[in-house]
This record gives C-alpha cells, sequence and structure tokens, in this order.
C-alpha cells in the first residue's frame, strides 16, 4: 500500500485482508443447515473485512446483520461475491449515501448463477474425471488412486478459488466506481432488488419440497390430493408455506418457534398419513 | 477394537472436515477407503472397497439444498465391515447402509433443528455487534457435526451392524417420514427472512414472477437469474427515461425546443 497517498482514495482493504477472506473460505460448508445454509459460514469469511471497515458497535452489529440472511452457492468459487462484496462495504464504509440494501441485493443476484456455473463445472466435470481417474486406478489397488482422485479435484480447485478472490474485489471496486460517476446508485439497487426478487420466487418454487401423496377414492377412480393441487396451480404448497412463514415472521414469531412448528406439522401429518 | 474403534472415529472426523477445508472431497469413500484399511491393517481391500462404494455413491452428492445419504459414515464402516467380515466388496455397501440412514435421520435433526438455533443464538450475538460469539456459532456447530459422525463411526463399530439395524427398526416410521418432510419445509424460512429484506410494494411482483415462471416452466435458477438480469435492464431504462423526460420537462420548461423526445 502506498501510504503517501491521499487518504480519501487509498483504500482500505489491503491485500492482506483479502487473503484472510480466501482462507476462510474454504469453511464455507461447514456450518451448512437447512434454514439459511451458508449463511453463518459467510459472516464467518466477511469478518476480516467488517472488523477493518467498522469500529463502532451500531456499524458491526448492522453489517452482522445483514451477512446472516439465507446464502447459497457453490463453495469452491464463492471468494468471488465475498470479493465483490468486500468492495462494498468498502464503498459503504467510505460513501454516507451509498445504499446498504444493494449490498444483500447482489448478494441474492450472483449466488444463483454463479452455482450453476460452479455446480455444473466442480460436481459435472472435475469430480467425474476425478472420479474416473481415481476409481480406475483404486480398483486394482493402486495407492495412486486416491491421491490423484484428490490433486485432480483439489488442483484447479484451490487455484480458482485464491484467484477469484482478488478478481471479485476489483470488479466490485471498477464497477462501483463507474456506478457512482454515473450517479446511478438509485438504478442498481432497484435492479438487483428486482434479480434478487425473481431469485427469491424461483427459489421457493424450485427448493422448498413438499407433496401431498394422500390419494382419495378407491381404485380406478383414486386421484391423489396432490395431482388435485397441480391442477390448480404446480408447486402451490410451496407458495402457501412461504406465505404462512412470511406471515408469521411479519407477525413478529420467533423463527425458532416456527422451525418446532414445521417439525410438528411434519410428524402429525405422517401419523395421520397425509405425508 | 477399541483402539480401532478410536481411529475410525478420527477418520470419520476428519472426513466430515472436509467442509473447513474447502468442500475438497476428504469425506469420499475412494479417500476413507484408503484411511480404514491403514487403521484397519488391509490397506488393499481399503482402496478397493472404497473405489467400489464410491461408484455405487456417485450419485448422492449435495447440490443445492438436499442431503444425501450419508457418505462419511456409509463409507467408512461399510469398508471397515467388510475388511473385518472378510466380505467381498458387494456386501460392503449393504453392510454400511443402515448406519448411514440412522446418520441421515440424526443429520437432519442436527442441520434442521440444532444449528438453525445455533443461528438464532449468532442473531443475538450480531446484534450487538459481537462478530467474536457469531464466529464462535459457526466453530461450533461444524465441529460439532464432525463429532457426532466421529462418536456414530466409533460406537456402531464397537457394537456392531446388527444392534445398529434393530436401534433403527424401534423409530416409528411415521417419525422418520415427519421429519423428512419438515426439512424439505425448512427452507421456506431461510427465502422468507431475505424476502423481507428486499420487498417493498414497488418490487413485491417480481417474487410471483420468479415464482410463476418456475412453478410452470421449470426452468433452472441460472436462467432465472439472467432472465432477472434482463428484466431490471429494461425496468431500470424505462424509469431513467420517465425520470429524464420529467427533468428535461422541469428544466426547458417555458424555453424553445427542438428535442426529438418531445
Amino acid at each position: 500500500m502506498m501510504k503517501t497517498s491521499d487518504p480519501k482514495e487509498k483504500s482500505l482493504i489491503t491485500k492482506k485482508d483479502l487473503n484472510k477472506v480466501f482462507w476462510r473460505s474454504f469453511q464455507m460448508e461447514f456450518s451448512w443447515h437447512y434454514e439459511r445454509q451458508m449463511n453463518m459460514a459467510y459472516v464467518y469469511a466477511m469478518i476480516p473485512i467488517l472488523r477493518k471497515l467498522y469500529q463502532t458497535k451500531e456499524e458491526m452489529a448492522s453489517a452482522l446483520k445483514r451477512h446472516l440472511e439465507f446464502f447459497n452457492t457453490t463453495p469452491h468459487i464463492v471468494t468471488l461475491i465475498l470479493g465483490i462484496n468486500a468492495a462494498m462495504e468498502e464503498e459503504n464504509r467510505l460513501d454516507k449515501k451509498f445504499d446498504e440494501k444493494a449490498i444483500d441485493s447482489i448478494k441474492t443476484s450472483l449466488m444463483g448463477p454463479l452455482a450453476g456455473i460452479g455446480d455444473s463445472f466442480f460436481w459435472g466435470t472435475l469430480r467425474l474425471i476425478a472420479t474416473g481417474v481415481g476409481t480406475s486406478l483404486a480398483l486394482q489397488g493402486n495407492i495412486l488412486g486416491p491421491i490423484l482422485f484428490i490433486l485432480i479435484f483439489n488442483i484447479p480447485h484451490v487455484a480458482l478459488r485464491y484467484l477469484f478472490t482478488g478478481w471479485g474485489y476489483k470488479l466490485g471496486t471498477g464497477f462501483l466506481k463507474k456506478i457512482q460517476s454515473n450517479g446511478m446508485m438509485d438504478s442498481l439497487t432497484l435492479g438487483a432488488s428486482i434479480i434478487g426478487l425473481v431469485v427469491v420466487g424461483a427459489m421457493t418454487a424450485s427448493m422448498i419440497d413438499i407433496t401431498i401423496p394422500l390419494s382419495i377414492g378407491s381404485g380406478e377412480e383414486a386421484v391423489t390430493i396432490q395431482s388435485i393441487l397441480d391442477d390448480i396451480m404446480p408447486q402451490l404448497l410451496p407458495l402457501a408455506a412461504f406465505g404462512i412463514v412470511f406471515y408469521l415472521l411479519k407477525k413478529e414469531v420467533k423463527p425458532l418457534s416456527i422451525i418446532g412448528g414445521m417439525a410438528v406439522v411434519g410428524i402429525l401429518g405422517a401419523w395421520i398419513g397425509i405425508f | 477394537m477399541i483402539l480401532q474403534a478410536v481411529l475410525l472415529g478420527v477418520i470419520a472426523f476428519i472426513a466430515q472436515s472436509e467442509y473447513a477445508l474447502g468442500t475438497s472431497l476428504l469425506s469420499r469413500p475412494i479417500v476413507t477407503g484408503l484411511f480404514t484399511g491403514i487403521a484397519l491393517g488391509d490397506i488393499k481391500t481399503g482402496i478397493i472397497m472404497g473405489a467400489t462404494l464410491e461408484l455405487a455413491f456417485i450419485g448422492s452428492f449435495s447440490v443445492g439444498a438436499s442431503i444425501p445419504p450419508d457418505v462419511v459414515t456409509g463409507g467408512i464402516l461399510g469398508t471397515a465391515f467388510a475388511i473385518t467380515a472378510g466380505a467381498g466388496t458387494e456386501t460392503a455397501l449393504l453392510l454400511g447402509l443402515p448406519i448411514a440412514t440412522l446418520t441421515l435421520i440424526l443429520k437432519n435433526i442436527y442441520l434442521g433443528l440444532v444449528i438453525p438455533t445455533m443461528n438464532h443464538k449468532a442473531d443475538n450475538y450480531a446484534e450487538m455487534g459481537n462478530y467474536k460469539g457469531v464466529e464462535r456459532m459457526h466453530l461450533i456447530a461444524g465441529f460439532g457435526l464432525s463429532l457426532m459422525l466421529a462418536l456414530i463411526v466409533s460406537i456402531s463399530y464397537s457394537i456392531g451392524n446388527n444392534a445398529v439395524q434393530s436401534f433403527l427398526n424401534v423409530i416409528p416410521e411415521f417419525v422418520q417420514t415427519g421429519l423428512t418432510v419438515a426439512t424439505g419445509i425448512i427452507p421456506a424460512l431461510g427465502f422468507a427472512m431475505l424476502a423481507r429484506l428486499l420487498i417493498n410494494k414497488s418490487v413485491a411482483p417480481y417474487f410471483f414472477l420468479g415464482f410463476i415462471i418456475v412453478a410452470y416452466l421449470n426452468i433452472p435458477i441460472t436462467g432465472i437469474a439472467i432472465f432477472g438480469a434482463i428484466l431490471a435492464v429494461i425496468i431500470v431504462n424505462i424509469m431513467n427515461f420517465t425520470k429524464k423526460n420529467e427533468q428535461s420537462a422541469q428544466t426547458t420548461d417555458g424555453e424553445v425546443l427542438d428535442d426529438e423526445d418531445f
């Protein structure tokens, strides 16, 4: 870092901070859970950045809270989003007019596409190559099998994970500078929240899994309740589940009570035989 | 016997900790088979069994929100029982399956109820700006699961496969089904919290747009995100266009104009 440059122009985040984010990103799936998936690991990886930028308790609290929201993507290249978010947090610290919501929206709108590319590359292509080479050797009892399996997968993985950290940060800062000089921050926020909500709607339809296979009537006449519901609208039950939870959250029911309620509904429903 | 059980537990602990090591595939049977072979003193069989199980488990992989049958306990114990029983490679999977099933139930409870509880504790710490507390919750959640799997492997190996099977038979079917149903619904909570953050009256329809498209047309999330991005550009352009018109209408009011916008 150049110490002589204008403090306002100087970036607060150093290479060292980004390296810490890189190392911490290895734990992206460590605390994975059903409710908000990778959220705790995401905060964990962002904390070196947040500590650098926010000194007051209030600033730290609001930054921690915004990164504790739902997050899920391909873990190996999550550093791209972490890098972009780091640049945005820095901008947020330097520019009082920065809209914090943009940080969430960008995150939400990027995780889907990145997972689409990442899952097919890492799980589809790279893992299959590693498995093919590894198992063909290992089936003959050759110890090179497991070793090559790990190396083939992880050498490209770690290289990409590292490169994406710096790349994401540069992408974030460059993009933000341009947006700001155009005075287009409002447009970015609006645009990002549109993408974000379209994606949340899409995930509601595809990632909440609830069906009622119970059939009514008998013999040839039997129809399942699910097929009736599908005729009304596909994925009606996930939407209803989302709606009920959304309403309960609005009524300030505690999220933990909601989870408990889901377990009770599931077990009772299975007991009387509707699931 | 006890030493071997402990060693297998350690292997399970490290294997599950692949999720702290960049999801680097350490938990796959081809890797755990090698280590199980080392622990039980039959490296070659371990490697071969591991590769066989790897191919059997190839479809079971966590992509998105689904959790597959547990490969850590299934892989390690399948290999271990096959080595100690001197059984063929085909039986390895069969022997590992009851424990993989039992583990899946326990894991679902852990991932669906226990970690969310810690997550809400982390929310409280965040509220106070206590980043150390948040970090602690993340680490405890992760190591807790590694420890749980280690204990399952050690105990199961000590008491043997038959005991695990009979324990599994005691749990009523509807409890297992019910918990599976619950874990399918729990993501609704994460999405609802996220939506509450992004939503306001002017953008609410876009949530339903995304939902309807996927519900009826079954397009993958990537496609939807690209669609959303294009839509966002269009909407933003329209907004800016109207804004610009309003502005120029104000500033040029009363002036003579030859602007083609008018």
